[in-house]
């Protein structure tokens, strides 16, 4: 179960600190990592105000231009690691989940509500073939029963979610309404950090998104 | 506050603190446990439930079956299906079963778990929102039965706790409890030392108490011994230890004019005839040693009686007075007999007696005239002859000792009486009325010299003793007014009387602290383990103890004040015609002066003049009592005795 004991901050008073999210990247990543991150923060300062549809495709095609999409391991060195949005620019490549987690939270950063936006495991067709792969996309949802728009970055343009016959949508989750009436559960309480989703949480918040 | 009780209080704080504290933590850390428990369970569920919705047909009845299926089992106290407009699809919902609990535990602890929440998808759709509530029922029952285990254990451990601290405060409050006795002890000037306890700081201020105590009580038993050492130059002749002329004229003299009929028994005179010539013959030494074992062999029978005395009353004339002798020639033979062989040793020395009966109305001079023609009679009888002057015997009460025994018994029966003299201070403020006895004996109050000589022979002093006491007790708690009650050196070996007492100061409460018992001098030199015993047992109910007729054996006074002497009535030898001899103002001074350091009263017996009472109290005593001694405030019925 990914979602075990998922619990976070509330993600609508997220306040985001450049500074130190720059002060990281370039102690991390050098001068490469920096521009990434400036470019990143281009995109937020231009896409402000935009209209919805421009800034779900721009932010899609940011992340999908920007990071080479490789497993895990080659990525981090191990499985299943949950990249935040500064490591997935700083390291130029990422899993599904590192696309998804960046696109969640950059448009979150642009004040797309929270909640009409989910995170979906789906089962994918690779190509023509029959060789399926688990997944991981982001879904828009204009109204909580309406059919989602999907980011992805195996099929690079914001598509809705009815022409993907490709993808086999399994099970869908987001940081919202997970912590009801306890804020308080910190970073502190060791449970939380068995969750992947909360661990890339925390160390977003670390890393200044948050 | 005491030291003990803020020890008390630190030691049930601490514990208090320790214990609360702990049951405190360990129930809140439980109750933390297993809220997070139930939190990831609800989150888990919740999970667990929409992925298994999610991969089936959205059918009602199945998703119905499957919602049910979950709750069923009984761990949840609700389960929610709503669809993305926020209406109830399916709800399933059961009672909190916590009615066996105590409510304000409850409330005390109520768990606040968020619900597990998760969305079911119906392909790309959200098809509702899952909340699941697990039961808490049991977590609040787990957490009851911890509280009471964790309760049962600190009690276990508090109880432990307090009785390990208990037995140190024990170790801590007895030689503290000592300490201050001791303090309060040496304050009111009774020099004790006491073992040195093992805590340090009190042992250093008891071993300074110690040295204080000891180094007090070797300069007043040094005083002491300095007094009887003046008493023994002053009082006694210096070749055969006994009186000197003069003292015991006193004594003598003091015993005929006593208006407490004190005046009864036998005087014997003893005189070492040819002297001169013996001695001449014989050589000084040996004579000065016969002379001495005379002097023994008469203290010895003078020893250990109550009143009895001896002395010298020239080169070759002794004396002895015995009180409770009434049977003149009775005492003639025993003189005799412990007499003659000591003057057989080289030669027979002529060793005449005289002995003569006193009575109430005998002069000393006319006595003492009597005495003398009669060892002059004696003389010229014979070397070893006697002559008894029985004088003119009061006709006997009752002739054999079962009428005796009888009367006696009858008399105790009645009751005694009790004849007042007042022992008033300096100021006239009374301190307390000697009560000598009187017994009903053949219709009439009789006094001691008629019954005492019986009541000797018949071994009832301890009987006569408790009744006086009782008689005293009863007035003292009619009137309040203290009452000096005279102890017999028989009463006081007696271990039975002293539980009698006990007893009866008992039942007498207020009383106690009136009541002033005297010993004699002679039971402090003969029986003092006794009257050790007698001042423990009788000193907690009060009642001051004292001694009568002191004159000599002043240097174990400090001894005797730590059991709690209270005070002391100098002899009337020592008082009488005392404004005319400068040693003996010398040697009361240095008594009163003793007494006070000791804080023992000092009172003066047998005050017969102005100038000895004026006398006295320029010299410091603390009390008076004699016949110029009169109470006119108190005027108890006077001697009322005797016809």
């Amino acid at each position: 179960m990914l979602l075990a004991g998922l619990l976070g901050p509330p993600a609508a008073t997220a306040i985001m600190d450049a500074s130190r999210l720059r002060q990281q990247m370039r102690s991390r990543y050098g001068e490469p990592g920096l521009a990434a991150l400036e470019a990143w923060l281009n995109l937020l300062s231009r896409l402000r105000g935009a209209d919805l549809l421009t800034r779900l495709g721009e932010v899609n095609d940011f992340f999908n231009r920007r990071i080479r999409w490789v497993d895990d391991l080659d990525a981090w060195g191990r499985e299943d690691y949950w990249a935040t949005p500064l490591e997935a620019l700083g390291n130029g490549r990422g899993d599904c989940e590192d696309y998804s987690i960046a696109k969640y939270l950059t448009l979150k950063q642009l004040g797309v509500p929270g909640e009409r936006l989910r995170m979906i495991y789906v089962r994918a067709r690779i190509g023509r073939s029959r060789i399926t792969q688990a997944h991981m996309v982001l879904g828009y949802y204009a109204a909580a029963d309406a059919e989602p728009l999907i980011l992805d970055n195996l099929v690079p343009s914001l598509t809705p979610a009815a022409r993907r016959i490709d993808l086999d949508p399994v099970f869908s989750f987001n940081s919202d309404g997970l912590w009801v009436g306890d804020a308080s559960s910190s970073r502190g309480d060791p449970l939380a950090r068995l969750s992947r989703w909360r661990g890339a949480l925390a160390r977003m918040e670390e890393q200044g998104f948050l | 506050m005491s030291l003990i009780k803020q020890l008390w209080l630190i030691i049930g704080l601490v514990l208090l603190l320790a214990f609360g504290g702990s049951l405190m933590i360990g129930l809140t850390a439980t109750r933390h446990y297993i809220q997070q428990e139930v939190r990831i369970k609800n989150a888990d569920n919740a999970n667990a439930l929409a992925l298994s919705m999610t991969q089936l047909d959205k059918d009602p009845v199945l998703m119905e079956l499957l919602l049910a299926a979950q709750f069923d089992t009984g761990h949840y106290r609700a389960i929610r299906l709503e669809n993305p407009a926020g209406e109830t699809i399916l709800q399933r919902q059961a009672d909190e079963q916590i009615d066996d609990l105590p409510g304000w535990f409850v409330a005390l602890v109520r768990f606040e778990v968020p619900p597990g929440r998760a969305v079911v998808q119906d392909g790309w759709r959200q098809y509702g929102t899952l909340t699941l509530v697990s039961q808490h029922s049991y977590a609040y029952r787990t957490l009851w039965r911890r509280g009471l285990q964790l309760t049962a254990w600190f009690l276990l451990a508090g109880l432990l706790s307090a009785l390990l601290a208990w037995w140190i405060v024990r170790g801590i409050r007895r030689p503290l409890q000592a300490t201050v006795t001791q303090a309060r002890e040496i304050g009111e000037r009774r020099f004790t030392t006491r073992p040195e306890p093992r805590t340090r700081e009190l042992r250093e201020v008891t071993a300074a108490m110690n040295r204080l105590s000891t180094r007090v009580r070797e300069m007043l038993t040094e005083e002491g011994e300095k007094l009887d050492r003046l008493h023994h130059r002053l009082r006694l002749d210096p070749l055969t230890r006994v009186a000197n002329r003069e003292h015991f004229m006193q004594r003598l003299q003091a015993s005929l004019e006593s208006e407490r009929r004190e005046a009864h028994g036998c005087l014997a005179l003893v005189r070492v005839g040819d002297l001169t010539a013996y001695n001449e013959r014989l050589g000084h030494a040996r004579i000065d040693t016969l002379l001495a074992k005379l002097g023994q062999a008469l203290t010895r029978l003078a020893d250990g009686e109550e009143g009895s005395f001896c002395g010298r009353l020239n080169g070759s004339d002794f004396a002895l007075l015995l009180p409770w002798e009434d049977d003149p020639r009775a005492l003639a033979s025993r003189l005799a007999a412990a007499l003659h062989p000591l003057a057989d040793a080289a030669e027979t020395i002529p060793l005449p007696l005289a002995v003569a009966r006193l009575t109430p109305d005998t002069r000393r001079a006319e006595l003492l005239s009597r005495l003398d023609a009669g060892l002059a009679e004696a003389e010229a009888l014979g070397p070893r002859e006697q002559v008894v002057d029985s004088g003119t015997a009061p006709p006997p009460l009752f002739t054999t000792h079962d009428q005796w025994r009888q009367a006696l018994a009858q008399a105790f029966d009645d009751g005694v009486y009790l004849a007042h003299y007042p022992v008033l201070t300096p100021e006239g403020e009374l301190l307390h009325h000697e009560c000598p006895s009187r017994l009903r004996l053949r219709g009439h109050w009789r006094g001691p010299e008629l019954f005492m000589p019986w009541v000797r022979r018949l071994a009832l002093q301890p009987r006569l003793d408790l009744a006086v006491v009782t008689q005293a007790l009863r007035e003292i708690d009619r009137d309040g007014l203290p009452r000096g009650i005279h102890l017999s050196l028989e009463g006081i070996g007696d271990s039975h009387l002293i539980h009698q007492l006990q007893r009866l100061l008992t039942t007498h409460p207020d009383a106690g602290p009136a009541l002033w018992l005297e010993l004699p001098q002679v039971a402090v030199q003969h029986r003092l383990d006794r009257v050790r015993d007698l001042c423990q047992a009788l000193r907690p109910h009060g009642c001051r103890i004292g001694l009568e007729h002191a004159g000599a054996g002043l240097a174990r006074l400090a001894d005797l004040q730590d059991l709690g002497l209270g005070y002391i009535k100098l002899d009337v030898s020592l008082v009488a015609a005392i404004e005319a001899s400068q040693e003996r103002q010398a040697m009361v001074r240095g008594m009163v002066t003793l007494c006070r350091s000791l804080g023992i009263l000092s009172i003066a017996e047998g005050v017969t003049t102005h100038q000895e009472r004026d006398t006295l109290i320029e010299i410091g005593v603390h009390g008076l009592t004699g016949p110029r001694i009169r109470d006119p405030r108190h005027n108890l019925e006077d001697d009322s005795d005797g016809d």
